[in-house]
């Protein structure tokens, strides 16, 4: 198709006007983490420098970021793992085979994203107190499924829907039990579906900030989404460590969206993601 | 083990785990919603519905109904606008293309923790870039957070930043369905640019708006941290909505019993809002 100059003109003007928008709070967060003290507060421009990695030892050393850190990635792991192993146990059951329990699961799905987080929140808490598992990566954990399990059941009945029956027939006519054709033939063949939940799963948990307020108390358990948004309750507002904070964050998503992005595009588009 | 027995432990496994994670909790709220407790400890007191009567005669919770409409309905609206527009342009072919569609999900990818304080940053009474900007502008200071108004703009603002990539990328995937012949017969029949768009893109990407501003409405009408983390609910319960009051009255004034009727009363008011949208706009749906 040719346009005029003109066209074509404003058209290169509209696509750099949205990636401005779209990139440069980004840009200015790793901008302001890694600018030298002095010029955070006189220098206006707009390009990095003059350099300094102060804010992100300070972040390392004297404050609780590495073990909130490690926190968030026990719970986000942690959730992955059984988010997979039962999001596919379910969804395969669901699709291979016509049962009665099969509509109680389904809707529960489906009601489950309608679901305000204090509904889940409330019941969870106080279960989890009363137990004496207040305040503990477990009850976490916990919390995140109630928001990646029907993802990840979603995501994967579509996918399995798909997958005919004859692969899975072929294998056992060849010998395969049922559990050794799902194992050998479905879970293969269902990689980039179960990459998507994974992916998806890791950036719900990862990212979450209202349960890990409420079922979290202490400093010691405190994820990083929590840890941070409680450092500009304090009196001195150290934007740097803040905006350094916020980079070690975001860093893993975008090394991940970076490997992935088609993963990424397919589950925002299958419109599975919950956010 | 046999065909039957795997599928059986398979499906046993998969409603144990439904009904202990998804079902249990959410009974149990509305179970809690009929008792009185004033800690998480406290042994529960039946009242009956005198939560529901209390909660319902209060003003804070018609404010916060109001305001969580007013702040869904402006960011659904604002996020479909820039959404389409956003891929109406990177739909057409330029240099670059691909790195303008990754950069353009960016605001997706992050925490809303590390949005809202990436924001505050910038909007920094003293050095932030926008209020420099302002400044060098000859504009008058805006004041984000101060004035209820103000505070609402700011929550929406930021929200319709935070989920523009989502509309932009399911459209993005459902303008590749429309055939590019339409376009070319609509052409040749000397159409404008802005009647192909009123009389093709948007009949044909119909589907996928409907479903994409539904899960959208869900998802703002429950979404809690944006607007905490931004105004926690003021000024003076200006931007509080049904989350943050549910959540105060929880966990601030341990009303627990209040707590979890607000949430109930949020879901039953989504689920029948959700009722009636499917009433208007039936999904024609013709796999399930």
């Amino acid at each position: 198709m040719t346009r005029s100059l003109f066209g074509r003109l404003a058209l290169y003007l509209t696509a750099i006007v949205i990636a401005i928008y779209s990139a440069f709070p980004v840009y200015w967060m790793i901008v302001s983490s890694t600018r030298a003290p002095q010029a955070m507060f006189s220098s206006t421009s707009l390009w990095p420098g003059p350099l300094t990695s102060e804010y992100y030892s300070n972040l390392l050393e004297l404050t609780d970021y590495p073990t909130q850190f490690m926190n968030s990635l026990t719970v986000a792991l942690v959730t992955v793992v059984v988010t997979m192993f039962f999001s596919v146990i379910i969804a395969y059951a669901v699709t291979r085979q016509r049962i009665r329990g099969k509509k109680v699961i389904v809707a529960s799905m489906l009601y489950a994203y309608m679901f305000p987080p204090l509904l889940i929140a409330i019941p969870m808490y106080t279960f989890f107190t009363r137990i004496g598992l207040g305040d503990t990566l477990t009850s976490l954990v916990a919390a995140h499924l109630t928001m990646t399990l029907p993802l990840g059941v979603w995501f994967l009945w579509g996918f399995f829907k798909n997958m005919p029956f004859e692969l899975e027939e072929a294998a056992m006519v060849d010998g395969c039990t049922r559990l050794g054709a799902f194992l050998r033939v479905v879970l293969p063949l269902s990689l980039p579906g179960l990459l998507t939940v994974a992916i998806f799963s890791f950036l719900l948990s990862w990212t979450d900030y209202t349960f890990a307020l409420i079922m979290i108390g202490s400093d010691a358990n405190k994820t990083v989404p929590v840890g941070l948004a409680s450092m500009i309750g304090s009196f001195d507002l150290r934007w740097g460590e803040i905006m350094a904070g916020s980079t070690l964050i975001a860093l893993p998503l975008f090394g991940a969206f970076a490997l992935l992005s088609q993963y990424f595009i397919q589950g925002m588009s299958a419109g599975a993601v919950k956010g | 083990m046999s065909s039957k027995a795997t599928f059986a432990s398979f499906l046993i496994i998969g409603l144990l785990i439904t009904l202990v994670l998804i079902a249990a909790p959410v009974v149990y709220a509305i179970s809690l919603s009929f008792y009185t407790m004033d800690s998480f400890v406290a042994d529960p007191d039946w009242i009956g519905l005198a939560n529901y009567t209390r909660v319902l005669s209060t003003s804070a919770f018609w404010n916060a109904l109001g305001n969580g409409l007013v702040y869904s309905i402006s960011t659904i609206a604002l996020q479909v606008i820039i959404g389409i527009g956003i891929a109406l342009v990177l739909n057409q072919t330029f240099r670059g293309r691909n790195l303008v569609r990754g950069l353009s999900i960016l605001p997706y990818l992050l925490p809303t923790v590390v949005i809202v304080l990436t924001f505050k940053w910038m909007v920094d009474g003293s050095i932030g870039i926008l209020t420099r900007a302002i400044a060098a502008l000859g504009l008058p200071p805006i004041h984000w957070f101060e004035s209820p108004q103000a505070a609402m703009a700011s929550s929406v603002m930021v929200s319709v930043w935070l989920w523009t990539p989502f509309v932009t990328t399911a459209f993005l995937a459902g303008l590749q369905t429309v055939p590019a012949s339409l376009y070319e017969a609509a052409k040749v029949d000397g159409t404008n640019a802005i009647q192909r768009f009123y009389h093709i893109t948007l009949p044909m990407l119909k589907p996928v708006l409907t479903v994409v501003v539904l899960l959208r409405a869900v998802w703002t009408f429950n979404k809690f941290d944006v607007i905490w983390l931004l105004t926690g609910g003021g000024p003076v319960g200006s931007t509080e909505h049904l989350a943050i009051l549910s959540y105060t009255t929880a966990f601030t004034k341990f009303d627990i019993g209040g707590g979890a009727t607000i949430a109930t009363l949020s879901f039953l008011f989504l689920a029948i809002s959700v009722f009636i949208y499917f009433r208007i706009f039936p999904l024609d749906e013709e796999e399930s």
